[in-house]
């Protein structure tokens, strides 16, 4: 019992993480119909700038805005640069640039910096955990829940109350009528991915205390969390984002604790064999869209 | 299986051949040319690339649907035929403990290669079997998730199950025996997967995948069952793969599991969309061009190399010329193709089709026009009872209508009235709460759309769905593929007679898109009529023509539907053009039929000039 109780906070701690970056992945999905293969990046920049400022005698109160401004800049340059120049097109081809901008990236980095892996300090708390009764629950985990709560809140009042908030959820009902309307697309596309990089800011400051150290491909994992937890929860849908972060990083954390010693490395492959698996009976996710089919 | 043996078989194996000629005779200048071990190991690379990116072009190109796991097939094959073809002394070195009884066996390369291929098969089918489920079609995006989450889970597992893959350290990677001597396995393969992908782009289920691509509704509607195309074509294009990875492996002489990962998934990612993926002389040729670009990035970054006589040391661009230089380079060519040319530098172009419109169909003459048929089969169309709610909205009540064959019915009402509601039912798009439609007593209610026109019901739609990117001929064969399967006993058309009856024949090699609006009109027409079915369905066919357009639209319908002995089911609001088509009219209003008869006793009828003009129009 305690156990399960010990892994249900774990996974709500991991599962927090997935479900900023895959509300990031569902905003720009919503506003776009992109896919964002490049999310990861959000997170590797900001790497390597947190890697820069310890080297030059920053600290963590410092490095935690450091992080989540760079990833909104990042996100907002990203857009500029490559995904304002493919809007409208085919899904194929959406799906391809974000692709190849995530290799551009981590190409980048192992031309320009290095292959090796960059290291720096976590925070000295990072480590500390709180006995509970029989419980020892991870500070880490309990901050990051705190943590998340207040930004999903805080996002939650941003699309609800806000104009901007209603601009953005008009524009991903049908894009074209918001613009008839007079929402203006640049700014609410702009937008978007100024909320996504930020989502992906605060998941990095989390993402970044707990590697400990950067490498040139260290965003294909956060990329994937976020792409596949959007994708569980149901693409189109915020909720369901946010939902299906919740649900992958319980899903971790339970598989880990279930599955026999000798497998236990295969968590990730059981994982993707289940979502695989959710996907052929729920095509939609969890809180499926309906897509009508026009004629 | 092949509508023109001479344009889809011969023309096709000419075109393999100087592709496999360009190709390797390419390779073989520059290796004589540069004549070092290094030219001749990145001349070899490109052709074992170029075996696994055609095998990637059969699947993405004709289903368009986007795959990461071909890779991932790759890393499978690749494993089975390493852990095949090794000797039992090596196995003991590397695996020892190999489950499965694998560490006694050894068979030939060959063999191994041939139970790589059907290992992976085996997966493929399954992971064929998800991607039906999940709806794909072209661009989806579920599909594509799917197909990385297979390249992950291959790489994972090869990662965590040393025993049978040697795990991912360095060192633990295979030492194939004999390794490969020669090229001739290699150029075997890739001739062979030349021929197998073109032949296939021509072939039936290839022209029916690619209908599916350019417009998945519109296939379905012709008879199309894209599910199992898109099977057919994945199983022959992870066959392919499986082949050109075991003879990687085989060449390289060890596998590791980044070997066949998300770089390598990349690469070949980038060389078939560079050259374009719709055609298989576009994979060839983006093979060649990246092959190209890496190796000069790669020589560029390296120090102390000249082009031209100028070094490209100098300090000020020494930043740019560094190791790794091709990385970047892939994922830029990827990003700037996206963005300026996203169906690559051929588009769909293919060298053998070009060739055979230039010398290899001689003169053709424009057909006669084609006959009335002397008696129309005798056949009903019938739905009655038809109801359908949208939650408490009752969008139709009891409707009905019958249709014989050789007539031709109207369906007109005001905006509202449920003509499209009763539309969509009778062509499978919205299942009805209750009622039944059939055609000669077959209930054909809830069958999907490709079995309505498997059975004789078949559909044209209000705006206009074309198979963009195939010409106006290929449009029209597509149907005549499906009428020769399902409606045999039927008299089916030929292709080129109802391009002419429709006014297309000047227009028979030009792209459906590129057609203007009556001719696209027309084409949908002549396509739907080379179904041979026993019912047209008009789904508004003179939306945005003018009114002198849809008089000469009137008389087209009629003889169209007359040469195939069809029966006509025309929708519209124009008042106008339904008498002046209809042999019988039903009036629809508010989701129920207030009444039905000849055009005359239609237009007497003063509850449709109620609904027409208002209430007061009784009174």
């Amino acid at each position: 019992m305690s156990e399960l109780l010990q892994n249900l906070i774990d996974g709500l701690g991991r599962g927090s993480i997935y479900a900023l970056l895959a509300l990031g992945v569902a905003v720009v999905f919503g506003i776009m119909h992109l896919l964002n293969f490049a999310h990861g990046e959000l997170i590797t920049i900001p790497g390597y700038l947190t890697y820069w400022a310890f080297n030059n005698g920053w600290n963590w109160w410092t490095v935690v805005p450091l992080i989540v401004v760079s990833a909104v800049i990042t996100s907002l340059i990203i857009e500029r640069v490559a995904f304002s120049r493919v809007r409208g097109a085919s899904d194929f081809t959406l799906l391809l640039t974000s692709f190849g901008v995530h290799f551009i990236v981590s190409a980048g980095f192992l031309l320009y910096v290095s292959a090796s892996v960059k290291p720096y300090p976590r925070p000295t708390w990072f480590a500390k955990t709180l006995a509970v009764g029989s419980l020892n629950i991870e500070v880490f985990d309990l901050v990051v829940i705190a943590v998340t709560v207040v930004v999903l809140a805080g996002t939650t009042w941003l699309l609800q109350r806000t104009m901007f908030g209603l601009a953005l959820r008009a524009a991903a009902a049908d894009f074209d009528a918001a613009r008839l309307m007079g929402v203006k697309s640049d700014s609410v596309i702009r937008g978007a991915f100024a909320l996504s990089g930020f989502l992906a800011g605060i998941a990095g400051v989390f993402w970044i205390m707990r590697e400990g150290q950067v490498t040139p491909t260290a965003g294909i994992n956060p990329m994937l969390q976020g792409v596949l937890a959007a994708l569980i929860g149901g693409l189109g849908s915020l909720r369901g984002a946010v939902l299906g972060g919740l649900a992958l990083g319980l899903a971790e954390v339970l598989l880990r604790s279930w599955l026999p010693v000798g497998i236990q490395n295969l968590t990730t492959g059981f994982v993707f064999v289940m979502i695989a698996l959710l996907f052929i009976f729920r095509p939609g996710g969890l809180l499926s869209v309906p897509q009508v089919e026009r004629v | 299986m092949f509508p023109n043996a001479r344009r889809d078989i011969a023309f096709p194996v000419i075109g393999s051949l100087v592709l496999f000629a360009v190709l390797f005779g390419g390779g073989m200048i520059y290796q004589t040319i540069l004549g070092n071990g290094s030219a001749e190991r990145l001349v070899t690379t490109m052709l074992v690339d170029a075996i696994i990116v055609i095998g990637i072009q059969i699947y993405i190109g004709n289903t368009g649907i986007l795959s990461f796991g071909h890779i991932g097939f790759g890393a499978i094959a690749g494993y089975v035929f390493a852990v095949y073809a090794i000797s039992p002394e090596e196995k003991l070195k590397r695996i020892p403990s190999a489950p499965f009884g694998l560490s006694d066996i050894q068979v030939s390369p060959a063999l191994a290669i041939a139970i790589a291929v059907g290992v992976t098969l085996v997966f493929a089918f399954i992971v064929g079997i998800g991607l039906a489920r999940s709806g794909a079609q072209s661009g989806s995006v579920a599909a594509t998730v799917i197909t990385l989450a297979l390249l992950f889970v291959t790489h994972e597992v090869a990662k965590s199950w040393p025993e049978l893959t040697g795990g991912n350290r360095g060192g633990i990677a295979f030492g194939i025996g004999e390794s490969l001597k020669g090229r001739t396995p290699i150029l075997a393969a890739l001739f062979a997967a030349l021929l197998v992908a073109r032949i296939y782009g021509q072939s039936r289920s290839g022209k029916l995948a690619i209908a599916a691509r350019e417009d998945n509704l519109a296939a379905r509607a012709m008879g199309v069952n894209p599910l199992v195309q898109q099977m057919i074509a994945l199983l022959i294009s992870v066959a392919v793969v499986s082949v050109g990875s075991s003879l990687r492996v085989w060449q390289i002489g060890s596998i590791l599991p980044d070997r066949f990962f998300f770089d390598y998934a990349m690469l070949t990612l980038v060389m078939l969309i560079v050259g374009g993926r719709n055609s298989v002389t576009g994979a060839v040729l983006g093979v060649a061009v990246m092959t190209a670009a890496r190796e000069l990035a790669r020589r560029l970054g390296q120090d102390g190399f000249e082009i031209f006589g100028i070094g490209l040391d100098e300090a000020p661009l020494d930043w740019v010329f560094r190791e790794n230089l091709n990385s970047v380079v892939l994922g830029l060519a990827m990003v700037a193709f996206m963005i300026w040319r996203s169906s690559g530098i051929l588009e769909d172009w293919e060298f053998d089709q070009w060739l055979y419109q230039k010398i290899g169909r001689g003169q053709e003459v424009e057909p006669q026009r084609l006959a009335e048929l002397d008696s129309v089969p005798e056949t009903i169309f019938a739905a009655s009872g038809i109801n359908v709610s949208f939650g408490g909205f009752k969008a139709l009540t009891d409707a009905g209508i019958t249709a014989a064959g050789g007539e031709i019915v109207g369906i007109i009402g005001p905006n509202g009235a449920g003509k499209t509601t009763f539309v969509n039912v009778i062509t499978g798009m919205v299942e009805p709460t209750e009622g039944r439609f059939s055609i000669d007593g077959a209930d054909l209610s809830g069958k999907p759309a490709f079995e309505l026109s498997r059975n004789g019901l078949v559909r044209t739609f209000q705006n206009l769905r074309l198979f963009g990117s195939l010409s106006v001929r290929e449009n029209i064969e597509v149907s005549a593929l499906v009428a020769n399967e399902h409606r045999a006993d039927r008299t089916i058309r030929d292709v080129d007679s109802l391009m002419a009856e429709a006014g297309l024949w000047e227009h028979r090699d030009r792209r459906a898109r590129e057609l203007d609006y009556g001719n696209s009109r027309r084409l949908e027409l002549a396509r739907a009529a080379a179904m041979a079915p026993s019912f047209m369905l008009l789904d508004e066919p003179t939306s945005g023509m003018s009114d002198s357009e849809s008089l000469t639209m009137i008389e087209q319908v009629r003889h169209m539907a007359a040469t195939v002995g069809a029966g006509v089911i025309v929708i519209d609001h124009d008042l106008g053009f339904i008498t002046g088509i209809s042999d019988r009219i039903y009036v629809f209003d508010q989701g129920q039929v207030i009444a039905d008869g000849t055009p005359a006793e239609v237009q007497a009828n003063p509850h449709v000039q109620a609904a027409y003009l208002g209430s007061a129009a009784i009174t």
